[in-house]
């Protein structure tokens, strides 16, 4: 029987399945056997279709709505998981802790004492000038200490291997619905596999999740409630702001249903007002209070800002944690792990250059074609140049861009993100992924094992972004030999006979 | 539970009682034409036209439709139209869409099973409905949304979101036997002379199967069927599920059940129309209403209800939040 593998095509860039042609790298052996034993690629693609079928019916979709008829789309999912040993995993694990606790400092500082703008390392005016910096919450204390919770920092591989940071997500990370739902799918597909393998189970998160926020209540309020504010159901992301909505059992609310009397937070119940304490929300800053922010939003809560001023009320994440994940901003993180907490970044960044710095200025205009240019301020892939896949006219157009505003770009070398094997069509070939773990800050620092592994579907294409053709992957973390005895004995679970 | 939630749960619960009545309608109507072949042509206007009446979109129909009343006409329009807000498909994509708002909700077994049912729906056409035939079709459409009802009944707590469904459920319900009722009584009936007929007989029991009351009619021993008779099993009995009566004191059961433990919500208006309507139904004689007019009777009912309607959106949805009450 053909191998599975034969026909795959090996180039420079770092392979997480395969070592070399026909060597497969000792955490991707069994994997490996077992495609051997499938019937040729009609077996696989019909478990893909059974998996792309599960994701329909359970309507983990999102919707095109450009088009009248509602087409409905599942963000695409692909079988063959990235799996990640688990020393590889202690490593991130090392360095994500270091780099959430850093920038909760940061934040700590910056709407506090400002000591490192004071001392020089970042430049004042990088932090005044960040669009999501919000001088309001200066000097406003937070519950427990805690300046965000929550960070979904977007890691990739280079050509050698190596993890690195590509940017920081501090206000709305989302992306961890999928995590899950991938994971109840692949249990369907491979049951078997993922119980020979030992993967790390990614289910707690939803209830680690839940304990953070339940700490953030104000203090005398015994039985806090908590509530999940949503943009509405048209966000794209509406699925993932139900299902954790769901998992948590908690309210799911909209603007709308929330209105702010005397300075405190009430839901309006078919039965009358009740009273709300923690409020994680899935809406940036600016729309959260019209009052206060952006005068034309429909979708948040005159008020709210004031009842949270006055601790009545508990944010998750907390105003203003965006001029952290301000991409600019993100030169200076492995300054920041210096400053606060004495120590080496344990993982590093990609090379940036500033737009705003003279000399990296000069540096980005004569290797345009060979950057990557990215808007400081947007998310999601749009506002980006990448220069070798760019006509001449697209890159004269960023150069204006950039001289016109400076501090609103950075430039990286193209990075040639590492490849998985991935099912395309009727064969199997490597497309570029990324990995974006999802890091909670309550009482420690809990990062889930695993997260959301995309992949640029498209040949060729380094954008991992589901907004520009990207899909999806299982994250496998596997157990380290010593690790499977102590924990089937930790899991809370297994405790409770 | 939140206002808009509630709306949203107790609107789902109308749209798809609502379509299910369409698909029941159409059914009973294809049945009642092969009864009648002899007598009317299967595309003659007056054997489809009344279906367009009872689902209150006659101007909709014309407009789309123009003055041609054909069997596919009114088919494509009741069941697959879009543009057409009571069509059971338009039905059954705004209960899902209230649905997904809700999912956080609902087991996922309730929402697959609505979902499943949606992206079948929404592909099938008048090919495909006369390629399986009326009766089958529409079977399948009334068992996928009575497995709706079936896993919603095993799998929703009987809290807040199981009441708003039901008091959805019943108040639509109520309603559309009233339009069924009504629609009978001004359209089948070709002319006065015809009271008592053999054609009569056949179209009252088409009413009665209509509302799949046939045989619980015949079980209740309430004689031979007359037009008295059946309107009075239909408006008042109280123990058929489909009867205007029974439907109305589920509603006012729901309410209870809302209010329950609420002190600031005893006697609010909603439940106050509830149950003077129901006591009324109880109280009513239906040989009086017959001679005096049906129609109009039953016109004054759906205002009635209506009231019912617009008093749970003014308790429970819309109140004006300075004078609600705040909750402990």
């Amino acid at each position: 029987m053909p191998d599975l593998f034969d026909a795959y095509e090996h180039c420079r860039f770092y392979d997480e399945m395969f070592a070399g042609p026909g060597h497969p790298r000792p955490h991707y052996q069994r994997l490996h056997a077992r495609f051997a034993r499938l019937d040729g690629m009609s077996s696989l693609l019909e478990r893909q279709h059974t998996a792309d079928q599960t994701f329909v019916n359970r309507g983990v979709t999102f919707t095109v709505y450009s088009d009248t008829a509602g087409t409905e789309k599942i963000f695409p999912f692909d079988l063959i998981p990235r799996i990640v040993p688990a020393h590889e995993w202690a490593h991130l694990e090392a360095g994500l802790t270091q780099r959430m606790e850093a920038l909760n400092l940061f934040l700590a500082d910056i709407y506090g004492s400002q000591r490192i703008l004071k001392e020089g390392l970042i430049p004042a005016e990088m932090v005044n000038t960040s669009k999501h910096f919000r001088q309001e919450m200066v000097g406003m204390p937070v519950p427990r200490g805690l300046f965000v919770h929550i960070n979904g920092t977007d890691l990739i591989r280079d050509e050698s291997g190596a993890y690195r940071v590509l940017e920081d997500n501090l206000r709305t990370p989302s992306g961890v619905s999928y995590v899950l739902e991938n994971r109840q799918v692949m249990k369907r597909v491979f049951p078997n596999l993922i119980r020979d393998y030992r993967v790390r189970p990614v289910e707690t998160y939803t209830s680690d999740l839940l304990a953070l926020l339940t700490r953030l209540a104000p203090a005398h309020v015994p039985e806090p409630t908590v509530v999940l504010l949503t943009p509405g159901v048209y966000n794209s992301a509406y699925f993932e702001h139900s299902f954790l909505a769901r998992q948590m059992g908690i309210e799911i609310v909209e603007g709308s249903d929330l209105v702010v009397e005397n300075d405190r937070v009430y839901m309006r119940r078919s039965d009358g007002l009740a009273p709300v304490h923690v409020i994680y929300r899935r809406l940036d800053d600016d729309f959260l209070d019209p009052t206060v922010f952006r005068k034309d939003s429909l979708l948040g809560v005159p008020g709210l800002v004031n009842a949270y001023r006055k601790g009545n009320v508990a944010l998750c994440n907390p105003i203003g944690t965006g001029v952290a994940d301000d991409k600019a901003m993100y030169y200076y993180v492995p300054r920041m792990i210096k400053f606060y907490l004495g120590q080496e970044p344990i993982l590093h960044n990609v090379d940036t250059f500033l737009s705003s710095d003279d000399k990296d200025l000069r540096y980005i205009l004569e290797n345009l074609p060979k950057l990557v240019v990215k808007s400081v301020n947007e998310a999601g892939g749009y506002g980006m140049l990448v220069g070798p896949h760019s006509t001449q006219a697209q890159i004269e157009e960023f150069r204006g861009k950039i001289l016109a505003h400076p501090r609103n770009f950075i430039a990286q070398p193209t990075i040639g993100l590492s490849r998985c094997p991935s099912v395309c069509e009727n064969t199997i070939e490597g497309r570029h992924i990324d990995l974006r773990p999802y890091i909670l800050n309550g009482e420690t620092v809990k990062i889930m094992p695993g997260g959301l592994t995309r992949v640029a579907l498209r040949k060729g294409s380094l954008v991992v972004n589901s907004s520009q053709g990207g899909g999806s992957k299982d994250t496998w973390v596997l157990a380290a030999d010593d690790q499977a005895q102590s924990q089937t004995q930790s899991g809370p679970e297994k405790l409770i006979v | 539970m939140l206002s808009r939630v509630a709306n949203l749960i107790y609107w789902m619960a109308r749209q798809l009682e609502r379509a299910e009545n369409t698909a029941r309608i159409v059914d009973v109507n294809a049945q009642l034409v092969l009864d009648l072949q002899s007598r009317l042509a299967a595309d003659d206007p007056k054997s489809w036209e009344p279906l367009v009446y009872v689902s209150g979109g006659e101007e909709k129909f014309f407009e789309l439709y123009g003055k041609q009343v054909t069997e596919r006409a009114v088919v494509e329009f009741m069941l697959f139209d879009r543009r057409n807000p009571s069509s059971v498909l338009s039905c059954v994509s705004q209960a899902r869409e209230n649905a997904r708002c809700v999912r956080d909700l609902l087991a996922m077994e309730v929402w697959e099973t609505l979902n499943t049912f949606y992206l079948k729906l929404k592909d099938d056409d008048f090919a495909r409905y006369a390629q399986l035939g009326s009766a089958e079709y529409l079977n399948r459409v009334k068992a996928q949304i009575q497995l709706f009802y079936g896993t919603t009944e095993s799998m929703l707590p009987r809290s807040h979101e199981w009441w708003f469904f039901q008091l959805g459920r019943y108040l639509e319900r109520a309603d559309s036997t009233s339009r069924i009722l009504d629609v009978k009584y001004y359209m089948l009936l070709p002319d006065v002379a015809a009271v008592g007929t053999a054609l009569d007989m056949i179209q009252w029991a088409s009413v009665l199967r209509s509302c799949s009351a046939f045989d619980a009619f015949r079980r209740s021993r309430r004689g031979q069927l007359t037009l008295e008779r059946v309107v009075d099993y239909l408006v008042r009995d109280e123990v058929f599920p489909r009867s205007i009566a029974y439907s109305v004191g589920a509603a006012g059961q729901a309410l209870d059940q809302i209010v329950n433990g609420a002190e600031h919500l005893r006697g609010n208006r909603a439940s106050v129309l509830a149950a003077t309507l129901q006591d009324e139904l109880r109280r009513t004689d239906m040989h009086e209403v017959i001679a005096e007019g049906l129609h109009e009777f039953l016109d004054a009912l759906q205002v009635r209800m209506n009231d019912v309607h617009n008093a749970v959106q003014e308790t429970f949805i819309d109140y004006p939040t300075d004078k609600a009450k705040i909750l402990a």
